[in-house]
């Protein structure tokens, strides 16, 4: 691992200021010039259920990928000690109040009776009583774990008795006492803590003044104290400014630059967010406006999106596994009519509710061939934050250049994380709308001359007609045998036409030296945790390549063909989120060329780059060729 | 000269079966689309599925056949991208109170300037003659084994309750009844809705010419019935409801048609978008040019640094 960088966990019920609290770290640690990411892992739940904040922070980079053990521990409760005391490292710190000493494991009906069952096994096999004050105690004779035990309650009396504030308020702060203590140990400067709270309290000056007040104060506490253990080094990054964005965030920023007109969504976990945001950041003036729509239900929004596009505008909606499910028919509708619609998906487990906040690359398959019939469709792809924002402008493109409904599918790991990035560069930004016409008298919308039908919209100057079954050139009904068939191929040819147009680098990528020892294939969010990992092995003699799969249709055959034919296949491995390992199917099912080995995670956490690291060694042992991830809370 | 009804006839042949009330429907459409003059491209008829739903390809403006039950998404996504175009929606009974019964309530709610024209067979003529949801309980039509027992669905009340701000009824054999009703609903400011009971002279041999000639009357021709809201008040409002509402539940030996209630005065759902987007009908989605004429995109990267500025850091030390 890097030594320099700082791992560093905030754990608390849900509702109690986590979000809050890991956006004014954030926002002071980009400001110091460090690169963050921070990934929000939480239960379908608005209040009191066990969430936490996992960070990675570094001084020399722009970190994607999540990794254990921790060095840093916040507790706002007791839960939080007991769920995450095995993911602090050696020489680490954990933070939490006094109050939390004297709580029993048994008593904390938040926690799961099976995950409480679970850390009770652990407890009693590592001889330590049921109460978190016995396993601080035991952190800290046993592993050289640092408690840093603060007085919440003191703190909170404090700023009520200084500021006139009705102590059922001064609750509230309880996070900031979280942030105070970590400044203290990292050595934020004051300067960027006040930053931060500005950038999340705006002009509530109070809130500012109150929190500056306390977030000083336990901070002071605190390094008189244990001095500043954590301290980061002074960043190297030379950047001067970052974007500090989640998934849903960046999307949708993408999404305003590509001319995005109209966005219809039915609320859901993880995908929802995004249209927040665009419904925030929807009216630019003399530059237009967006519509945002929440529809009835998730057949509302494909539908509404399908007809906004049929009138010329850019659409599009975004939703996750149960809302696109209900959106399959219409997404056949817009395949069948070569209507240029873009369905923002984000995955989550499944299937039904599954695991409806956390993460999943479980719907690969399931986007590939979604709805009855065929059709020629894209499924595109991305890795991280910085390619999402690039790939969901191309969405667009790609959608209305070949006419056809593109599938963007992404999962909650990314839309959810928080991370720094440098500002995208929008001059090699196109907007490619495809053959656009006016029509006119006798326009015929599926015009068999050209594969791709020139577009007129629906309020030109033509009449043109649409229908969900098979059709003629002006789009009414149609089922000749001999007509149908040459319909049908109009529609199947593009995947060929976009197979030979679309460029390698927007479908697939590899990441690493020619002629590795061992190549791991991956697609999403895996990205970044693939890299990390291949470097850590780098150091023990390792050669490896990555395989960043993007566009899974249309498949760039030849070019995976290549790159595995060339390889030693038991030197192979698919890293995937899901059971199947569905990229693996898809490689075998387009190439007919089958990888073995497989890295599987399919709980709903990230992978992590030290596990991912472990299980690579043991693939490449020969000790397993399957090996399943659990690590996570 | 306003355009003659022939010249919005498709000339396609169409498929419905000699005698059905759908002719009727179609030909007071073409009727109405002629005195208003509609031109046919800034016209679009959007059907769901069901002999009803083919209604698009017989007509000579723009047709999109979409799917069973959610011809309203479809037409909402047209008419909000492009209000300008006049949008009207041909489906069953079985497609708009049956399987798109969420999105005719969504409707209604919104009050987006929108015709909805239900083809009212209490069958699901297409798929043989199963029960439609305007099917009264204990009828046992042609094709079905036993009489219905679900109860049946009073579109008139649903429509009211859900927002609909012009609800009417027409018979589809009283053609020039039922093209006035047309007219009026597309001109109407706002979700309009007219149910159309109209004979399936296949699988309906309840509910037939002969069922509907002895029972028809038209509301107007009632000494002082008055549909319409004139004011915003909310009492007058309640109050036309209220008496649209009880005209709604006589179906027996005497079943109303015309205008139940009309309230010109209530917020479309562009209104409302305009109120947010003052731009929003000037340059509504699908008429705003996003692209320069390089085909770059409108936001340079200065304009995307200060509209999204909240999201961007300076960083402290290494200032470029
Ligand atoms: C999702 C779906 N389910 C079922 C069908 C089959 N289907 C076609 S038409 C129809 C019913 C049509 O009844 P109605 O809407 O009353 O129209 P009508 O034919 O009576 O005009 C059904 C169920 C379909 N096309 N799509
Ligand atoms: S089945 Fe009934 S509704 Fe359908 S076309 Fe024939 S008569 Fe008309
Ligand atoms: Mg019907």
């Amino acid at each position: 691992m890097n030594e320099d960088e700082l791992i560093l966990m905030i754990g608390g019920p849900q509702g109690s200021g986590l979000e809050t609290t890991a956006q004014i770290l954030t926002s002071s640690l980009a400001y110091s010039g460090y690169g963050v990411i921070s990934d929000r892992e939480y239960y379908s739940n608005i209040t009191g259920r066990h969430s936490y904040i996992h960070m990675n922070v570094s001084p020399h980079r722009i970190p994607l990928d999540l990794t254990y053990p921790v060095k840093l521990l916040g507790a706002m409760d007791a839960e939080t000690i007991f769920t995450h005391f095995n993911d602090l490292d050696k020489g680490g710190f954990v933070i939490y109040d006094r109050s939390v000493r004297g709580r029993k494991l048994d008593s904390i009906v938040s926690m799961p009776p099976i995950t409480k069952s679970r850390i009770r096994e652990v407890l009693e096999k590592l001889g330590i009583g049921r109460d978190a004050g016995s396993l601080i105690d035991y952190l800290v004779e046993n592993r050289g774990i640092t408690g840093v035990e603060l007085d919440f309650r003191s703190f909170l009396k404090d700023i009520s008795n200084k500021f006139g504030i009705v102590s059922t308020q001064a609750t509230r702060y309880t996070s900031s006492i979280l942030v105070g203590a970590l400044a203290g140990l990292i050595d934020i400067e004051r300067d960027a803590i006040e930053y931060g709270l500005r950038r999340r309290f705006g002009s509530r000056e109070k809130l500012i003044k109150h929190n500056i007040y306390l977030i000083d104060k336990v901070s002071r506490q605190v390094s008189e104290e244990y001095g500043t253990p954590m301290k980061l080094p002074p960043s190297k990054l030379n950047v001067g400014e970052l974007l500090v964005a989640s998934g849903n965030d960046i999307i949708a920023m993408a999404k305003v630059v590509a001319g995005l007109r109209f966005q219809s969504y039915y609320p859901i976990t993880p995908a929802a967010d995004e249209s927040f945001f665009l419904e925030t950041y929807n009216n630019f003036g003399d530059k237009g406006s967006i519509l945002v729509i929440q529809t009835e239900d998730e057949i509302a929004a494909i539908n509404s999106a399908i007809g906004a596009a049929l009138a010329g505008a850019r659409s599009a909606t975004a939703t996750s596994g149960p809302g696109f499910s209900l959106m399959v028919e219409g997404f056949g509708w817009a395949g069948i009519n070569e209507v240029p619609v873009v369905i923002t998906y984000y995955q989550r487990g499944g299937p039904a509710t599954g695991l409806p906040t956390r993460g999943a690359q479980s719907d690969l398959m399931y986007s590939l061939f979604a709805s009855h019939g065929e059709f020629a469709r894209i499924v595109l792809t991305s890795g991280d934050h910085i390619e999402a924002f690039y790939d969901a402008i191309e969405a667009f493109n790609l959608a209305e250049k070949y006419q056809v409904p593109v599938i963007h599918l992404l999962d909650k790991f990314l839309a959810n994380s928080i991370v720094t990035m440098e500002i995208p560069d929008l001059s090699s930004v196109k907007i490619d709308r495809g053959e656009i016409v006016d029509g006119g008298p006798g326009y015929k919308r599926f015009d068999l001359s050209k594969t791709i039908s020139p577009r007129a919209f629906i309020g030109s100057s033509a009449v043109m007609w649409y229908t969900g079954s098979e059709h003629d050139e002006y789009g009414h009904t149609n089922e000749d045998p001999v007509f149908t068939a040459r319909m049908y191929e109009k529609r199947m040819e593009k995947l060929d036409i976009m197979d030979k147009e679309i460029p390698l680098d927007l479908r697939i990528r590899y990441y690493g030296e020619k002629n590795p020892d061992y190549l791991l294939v991956g697609w999403g969010f895996v990205k970044n945790t693939c890299l990390k990992a291949i470097d850590n092995l780098k150091r023990k003699g390792l050669k490896g390549g990555y395989l960043h799969l993007r566009m899974f249709m249309p498949f760039p055959v030849k070019y995976v063909e290549e790159i595995l034919e060339d390889m030693d296949i038991s030197r192979v491995i698919a890293v995937e989120h899901d059971y199947m390992v569905q990229s693996a199917l898809a490689i075998s099912l387009f190439t007919g060329i089958r990888i073995r080995n497989s890295i599987v995670k399919y709980n709903g956490r990230p992978i992590y780059v030290h596990e991912l690291t472990e299980a690579i060694e043991k693939v490449l042992s020969g000790e397993d060729n399957r090996v399943v991830l659990t690590y996570g809370a | 000269m306003a355009r003659n009804p022939s010249t919005y006839r498709s000339g396609l042949w169409i498929d419905w079966c000699p005698g059905c009330g759908n002719f009727g429907i179609i030909t007071a459409v073409y009727k109405a689309f002629s005195e208003l003059d509609l031109d046919p491209s800034k016209t679009v008829v959007v059907g769901g599925i069901g002999c009803s739903g083919k209604t698009p390809h017989f007509i000579n403006v723009n047709g999109v056949h979409s799917l069973h039950g959610r011809a309203i998404p479809f037409a909402t996504g047209i008419k909000l991208a492009n209000p300008e175009l006049t949008v009207v929606v041909n489906g069953g009974d079985g497609d708009i109170l049956g399987i798109g019964m969420g999105h005719f309530i969504a409707l209604g709610r919104r009050n987006v300037d929108i015709t909805v024209i239900m083809h009212d067979n209490g069958v699901y003529g297409l798929t043989k003659g199963q029960a439609a949801p305007t099917l009264k309980r204990g009828i046992k039509t042609k094709a079905l084994s036993k009489p219905n027992i679900q109860d049946a669905i009073n579109p008139i009340a649903i429509a009211l309750s859900a927002g609909y701000t012009f609800v009417a009824r027409g018979y589809s054999l009283n053609i020039d009844h039922l093209k006035e009703l047309i007219k009026q609903a597309i001109s109407h400011k706002g979700a309009s809705f007219i149910d159309v009971l109209q004979p399936c002279v296949v699988y309906n041999n309840i509910y037939t010419r002969e069922f509907y000639s002895e029972r028809i009357y038209v509301l107007d021709e009632v000494g002082d019935w008055d549909p319409e809201v004139k004011s915003e008040r909310v009492d007058e409002m309640m109050q036309k409801i209220d008496q649209a509402w009880r005209r709604s539940l006589e179906w027996g030996d005497k079943i109303p048609i015309g205008i139940f209630y009309k309230n010109p005065n209530y917020s479309t759902f562009e209104e409302r978008l305009s109120m947010e987007v003052p731009t929003y009908l000037e340059k509504p989605p699908a008429k705003q040019v996003i692209t320069t004429s390089e085909g770059r995109p409108i936001f340079t990267g200065d304009v995307f640094r200060e509209f999204f500025s909240k999201y961007i850091i300076r960083t402290k030390n290494n200032r470029r």
